[in-house]
Order: C-alpha cells, then sequence, then structure tokens
C-alpha cells in the first residue's frame, strides 16, 4: 500500500455515495435485497482480493451493480442469475464459504455471461474508487492542481537522469 | 455563422470532424470552397472535459453498438466494442496521445518489399514518399510536432525514465519521440502541464486536436458550417453515378437531404464502410463505389499491445503526457526477424482504473491483486506494429438495425501467422527493456479495442485491387472521396493521425485544384 499521495476525483464529478457503515448499508440498494446484495459482496472480494482494503468500498461496487440493475431489467436478471448460481454450488451459502471453496464455485460458471457481467463491472467500478486510488498510488485528477509539472512527473530517482534533451 | 440551404448543391459535404474530417475542412474552406462538415456527436469544449478515465471514455467514444467474430482477442474481450473512436465533435482527435511519426519508403512498397506472403492481400501504395512527404511537413508545421520546426522534444517523465534506462542498456536508440503536443506555447496554445490526460479531451490545449485548431479556423473563414449531432445515414448519388446528397438525422430527430457538390467521408473505418455498404442502389447493388467487392475489406488495426511491469521503487507513470518516449530500432523491415514488417516501440502509461480493466481482462484472483496493488510501481511500455491485411478481415453489415435503422456492422479479424510472429517478437523486446530496467515481474497485455483503424476502403493503383485511387477518390464515383484512416492502402506501423492529416492536406490540394477547372 502507498499513502505517499492523495487522490482526487475531477471536482465536475459527484463525490463517492456515503453508504451507512454495518448491514443497514443495504437499505441504500434500489433493488437487490441483503441476501443478494451480501452474495455480491463476497463475490467482488474473492474476485479482486485486497485484503487491506475495508469493506465499504466493496459494498459501494455492489452499490453500482444495484444501479445497473435498476436501469436495465436484462442486467438485473443477469446479476440474479449469478447469485443463484453461487448461492446454489455447494450446500453452504456463497458467502459463508471459506476462500478456496468461493474461488471453486466462481471457477465453475468463469464462461457463463453472469459471471463476465459480475467480473467485468467488478472491474470497472472497484479501481475506479478513490479509496482504491488513494490506496494503491494513483492520483487521479489533475488538472485543476496544475498538472504535474511541478508534482512530481519527473521525481523518480531510483534511476539516472536521461540526459536532457534526449 | 455561415448557413448553406439543404437544397444548395455547391457544398462540399464532409462526415466526420476527426483528423481527416476536420483537417480537410478548414483546408478546403481556406482554400474557398463551401463547406458543411456534418458530425453525429456534440460540440463539446475544454470546460465539459474531465480528468476522469471512465468519464472521458462515456463522454467522448462511439459507444453504439457493433459485433466481433474472428480469432482476435478483442472478439472475445470487448465483443461488442471492438473498435474504439470517439463520436464527438474533432472526432478521435480528442482522445489521442499525439505521436506523430511518418511512413518509411518500404512501407509504401509493401508488396515490393515484403514479397508474396500466402494469405495476404498485400499492395504498394499508389503515391510515393517523396510525394507525400511536402506533406508530412505541412502537417507537422500545423499540428506543431515536437523535434520538427525547432520545436523541443517532450521532456522525460517518472515512465520514461524507466524506459530510458532499460533502453540504453540493451543499446537501442530511444528519445522522448515526436507529438502534436506543445512542449513551449505554439501556434496560441499553451504549454503542456503533464497533467496525463490527453486522453479524456485534453481540458488544457497544450495537444493539436481538429476541435481546437482546424475547425474553429475554418469557422472562421466564414464558408464552413459544422453541424454536430448530425448522423449521416445514407449517401446518395444521381443519374449519372455521382454522390449527389447526404440524408442525415440532425439532432432533434428530424431526418435531413443537404446536397452536394462533392462527397466526403471520414468517419472513421467502421462507420465510412458502413455507410457505403448501406447506400445501395440500382446502379451500385452492393453498395455505394463496390463495384470490384473492397469495400470494407482488408481491415487493418495495428500490432497494438502493452508490457506492464512492476519495480522495486515508486514510479508514478500516470503523472505526465502518456507516451513520451519512443524507440525506433525495430521500424524497418527486416526478413532476419522472420516475420515481415516492423513495428514502433512507445512509452504508455495509464490510470488505475483503465489499468486494471486492459491489462487481461477476465483475469481475476489473488495473482491478479498482488500485481494491480504495485500501481504505484508499474511502468508501461507499448508497440504498434504492422499487421497484414487479408481480404476477409473485413467490417459487414449485420442484419440488426441501429437506432437510425442502419444495419449494426460487425468487425471480422482473424491473425495472420506473420501478425504472431510479430508479436510474439515485440513482447519479448518490451519485457526485456523493462527487466533491464529492474522490473521484478512483466504482465503482456493484449491489444484494447482497435483504435489504430485502417484500410477497409483502400486507395490503390488499379481499379480492381481497391475502392480509392491515390487521391482517395472513390474509382467508381467521381466526386465520393474518403479522407479517414480506412484509405490506407496498407497499415504500416506508425500511429496513423499524421499521415491521416498529411493525406487530407494533398487531398485538399487536389479537391481545390480538380474544382478550380471545373472538373469537380
Amino acid at each position: 500500500m502507498c499513502s505517499a499521495v492523495t487522490a482526487h476525483k475531477d471536482p465536475k464529478l459527484p463525490p463517492p455515495v456515503e453508504l451507512p457503515e454495518g448491514p443497514e448499508w443495504v437499505g441504500a440498494l434500489k433493488l437487490f435485497d441483503a441476501p443478494a446484495a451480501e452474495t455480491l459482496v463476497a463475490a467482488v472480494r474473492t474476485l479482486y482480493p485486497h485484503d487491506g482494503l475495508p469493506e465499504r468500498i466493496y459494498r459501494r461496487t455492489v452499490f453500482h451493480f444495484d444501479a445497473m440493475a435498476a436501469k436495465a431489467p436484462p442486467v438485473a436478471q443477469s446479476f440474479a442469475e449469478f447469485v443463484d448460481l453461487v448461492d446454489g454450488a455447494l450446500p453452504v451459502k456463497f458467502a459463508d464459504l471459506s476462500e478456496s471453496y468461493r474461488v471453486q464455485v466462481l471457477k465453475g460458471i468463469e464462461a457463463s455471461g453472469a459471471f463476465r457481467l459480475v467480473q467485468r463491472s467488478a472491474v470497472r467500478f472497484l479501481y475506479d474508487d478513490v479509496e482504491v486510488w488513494q490506496a494503491f498510488g494513483y492520483e487521479g485528477a489533475s488538472v485543476h492542481l496544475g498538472g504535474y509539472v511541478n508534482r512530481g512527473f519527473n521525481d523518480l530517482d531510483w534511476l539516472p537522469d536521461p540526459p536532457a534533451g534526449v | 455563422m455561415t448557413a448553406y440551404d439543404l437544397d444548395d448543391e455547391g457544398v462540399v459535404v464532409i462526415i466526420g470532424s476527426g483528423a481527416g474530417g476536420g483537417t480537410l475542412a478548414n483546408e478546403l474552406a481556406q482554400r474557398g470552397v463551401e463547406v458543411v462538415l456534418l458530425e453525429a456527436g456534440k460540440h463539446l469544449t475544454a470546460d465539459d472535459f474531465v480528468n476522469d478515465e471512465w468519464g472521458g471514455y462515456e463522454m467522448l467514444s462511439w459507444l453504439d453498438k457493433r459485433t466481433s467474430s474472428g480469432t482476435w482477442r478483442v472478439a472475445k474481450d470487448h465483443p461488442l466494442t471492438p473498435s474504439w473512436s470517439c463520436q464527438v465533435v474533432g472526432g478521435t482527435t480528442t482522445h489521442w496521445s499525439a505521436c506523430c511519426y511518418r511512413f518509411i519508403e518500404d512501407e509504401l512498397r509493401a508488396k515490393t518489399v515484403y514479397g508474396d506472403i500466402p494469405g495476404t492481400s498485400l499492395i504498394d501504395w499508389p503515391i510515393t514518399l517523396d510525394e507525400l512527404n511536402p506533406y508530412y511537413e505541412l502537417a507537422e508545421a500545423k499540428m506543431g510536432v515536437t523535434r520538427t520546426n525547432g520545436l523541443p522534444g517532450l521532456p522525460a517523465n517518472n515512465n520514461f525514465k524507466v524506459m530510458y534506462a532499460g533502453a540504453k542498456a540493451l543499446g537501442l536508440n530511444v528519445s522522448t519521440g515526436r507529438h502534436a503536443i506543445n512542449s513551449i506555447p505554439y501556434d496560441g496554445r499553451p504549454a503542456t502541464i503533464q497533467d496525463g490526460f490527453t486522453i479524456t479531451g485534453d481540458k488544457v490545449g497544450s495537444r493539436w486536436s481538429t476541435l481546437n485548431v482546424e475547425i474553429p479556423r475554418g469557422l472562421a473563414t466564414g464558408r464552413l458550417e459544422l453541424r454536430s449531432r448530425s448522423r449521416a445515414v445514407l449517401i446518395e448519388h444521381d443519374e449519372a453515378g455521382k454522390a449527389s446528397a447526404v440524408i442525415y438525422v440532425d439532432g432533434e430527430g428530424v431526418t435531413r437531404r443537404q446536397k452536394a457538390r462533392a462527397v466526403v467521408l471520414a468517419g472513421n473505418c467502421v462507420e465510412s464502410s458502413r455507410l457505403l455498404l448501406h447506400s445501395k442502389s440500382a446502379r451500385f447493388p452492393d453498395g455505394l463505389a463496390n463495384g470490384w467487392g473492397h469495400v470494407g475489406r482488408h481491415y487493418l488495426r495495428h500490432l497494438i499491445q502493452t508490457v506492464w511491469s512492476t519495480f522495486d521503487k515508486p514510479v508514478h507513470m500516470h503523472r505526465g503526457e502518456i507516451m513520451g518516449g519512443m524507440i525506433d530500432d525495430f521500424v524497418r523491415h527486416d526478413p532476419s526477424r522472420g516475420f515481415a514488417g516492423g513495428y514502433y516501440i512507445e512509452m504508455n502509461s495509464m490510470g488505475l482504473p483503465t489499468t486494471a480493466a486492459f491489462m487481461d481482462p477476465g483475469w481475476w484472483g489473488r495473482d491478479f491483486a498482488s500485481v494491480i496493488e504495485q500501481y504505484s510501481k508499474m511502468a508501461g511500455i507499448f508497440m504498434s506494429g504492422e499487421d497484414m491485411p487479408q481480404p476477409d478481415n473485413r467490417i459487414t453489415l449485420t442484419d440488426e438495425l441501429d437506432a437510425y435503422g442502419v444495419p449494426v456492422a460487425n468487425i471480422h479479424y482473424d491473425d495472420h501467422p506473420n501478425d504472431l510472429k510479430l508479436r510474439s517478437h515485440g513482447y519479448k523486446v518490451l519485457t526485456s527493456i523493462h527487466k533491464a530496467a529492474g522490473a521484478k515481474r512483466s504482465i503482456e497485455a493484449p491489444a484494447y479495442p482497435a483504435s489504430h483503424n485502417l484500410g477497409s476502403n483502400r486507395m490503390s493503383a488499379k481499379a480492381e485491387d481497391g475502392v480509392l485511387d491515390g487521391h482517395g477518390r472513390a474509382w467508381e464515383v467521381p466526386n465520393l472521396f474518403i479522407a479517414d484512416g480506412s484509405n490506407f492502402a496498407t497499415g504500416g506501423a506508425c500511429n496513423p493521425t499524421l499521415t491521416i492529416v498529411a493525406l487530407a492536406i494533398r487531398q485538399a490540394d487536389f479537391m481545390a485544384g480538380r474544382m478550380a477547372a471545373g472538373e469537380l
């Protein structure tokens, strides 16, 4: 983890959604019920397991899934299908499985459209979260801060500097 | 504001306002020609753009559905968005990263130099480098290309320091390259502030685009009318077989017919081929200008791929201009490498959102997580190489209609064995450069959706080999032209925009000359 930088979202864009801490976060969802939402959170964490990231980031990703589903019934159907697939795969509900079993379940459905939707959407939203940017050292928007011309665009110091004008 | 009548038969109608169409519109207007420029997208300004990878992608990209097929990995990774271009005034010049390299002589004589390669449909270009060079010079001057006309190169940034160290250790010829991005103020535009967001619109304006240079200058002549949110759907011809009008749907959803003295397609490969194929008539039953059956064929997209490597210490590759590095040791055709054609090595950086999305779509689990967590210690290096034209790599129409009643396009692309050999060679070299700079681990990332779309309405010396003559004019329709990269006879290795601009300036000379002579 890298904490030497500060991440910025473009000020023109809405700030990240603030979800309530604790299980009541599901109250912010339009479509998913609590069990489906918790299954999806477990799925995103299994797909992209960053042990240092707090649960709220994974919940925000699922919050975006919910917004996608609320806009398009076929997408909602695919998310529902995914939840059914992973919760029905083994005698234990997906979110309660240990990690190796969760991985096994996901590998078993990799070829499905429902898996593809969840996996691609997870990448799309998880790594677009400004708290993830901060954690992994991506600073994001810069023009409103004057770019990086005076903020380290050439501050790498562990290799020799190339000759001027190269 | 200049406004032409829909029944004005004296205007040249250009479809698409990117590198080809936007440049041609200005160049024609400067020569006294009256032009209507149709652009499907909105007219955005620097204030509208955002410093945000996905926000910019959704704001600028052509997101209408397309389908894909063939052995290329794009068909698996990005089946409904196989091609990446923009739908906005300025076209893909609002998004490009501004690398400006010229074709070399061998590439313009690909058939002669590379020889007979089974499965390919190589031809030589109908024009020579000597004919093109004066236009390259004009293009470089108007675009403010670094390391031309006394303009300094972009300064080295962090990602470049890594590339430089590795390349020097291997004895390669490395520099920050040549870009249409101001390293110092030029032509009324400021120097870069190294913001790293050229690809989401460039809020600063240090990079040349048709949005910030060509179109405003064309409008200032009083001879150019820009119609944004105007989606061309059909090209009509008269009884003599000449293009006579463009049917388009305006921003209010009203279908219009603009009469035309000449029509120019510049909507990027997929849209230009799609419009020709869709514009069928009794005289052109397989689509306009498609009597020889080449419209949509020989589609090219360059052999593009990135290697992302992790290092022990921070790189912060996102800081600064994203492609400011170039190695040209592998550009020339060298049969001893075991494949035809060559490639440029260039620097590449992306923010965390798109690095994660494009590193290896479909990759998940602890291994992926352990790599992407290293984002701040990651460097990127990229290549653009020549792919082989094949007749069945092509744009076709499907049975599905879009919201405008035009069939959705499919892009079919099978990798040629030569493509695979070049890709493999390139991955090894890219990785060796990063290893020489101390990389711990290197990831061979596949191509993202095709951004160098070329060749699907190609120029040829003989009518039976292509769609267009050496001026980008349809062999079968004497007042129909193409000004985008679909007019390339073969792809070469370099990023295509500089060549598209040079060809558009040359085309403007040709068209204005013909008009002055009363022949167009």
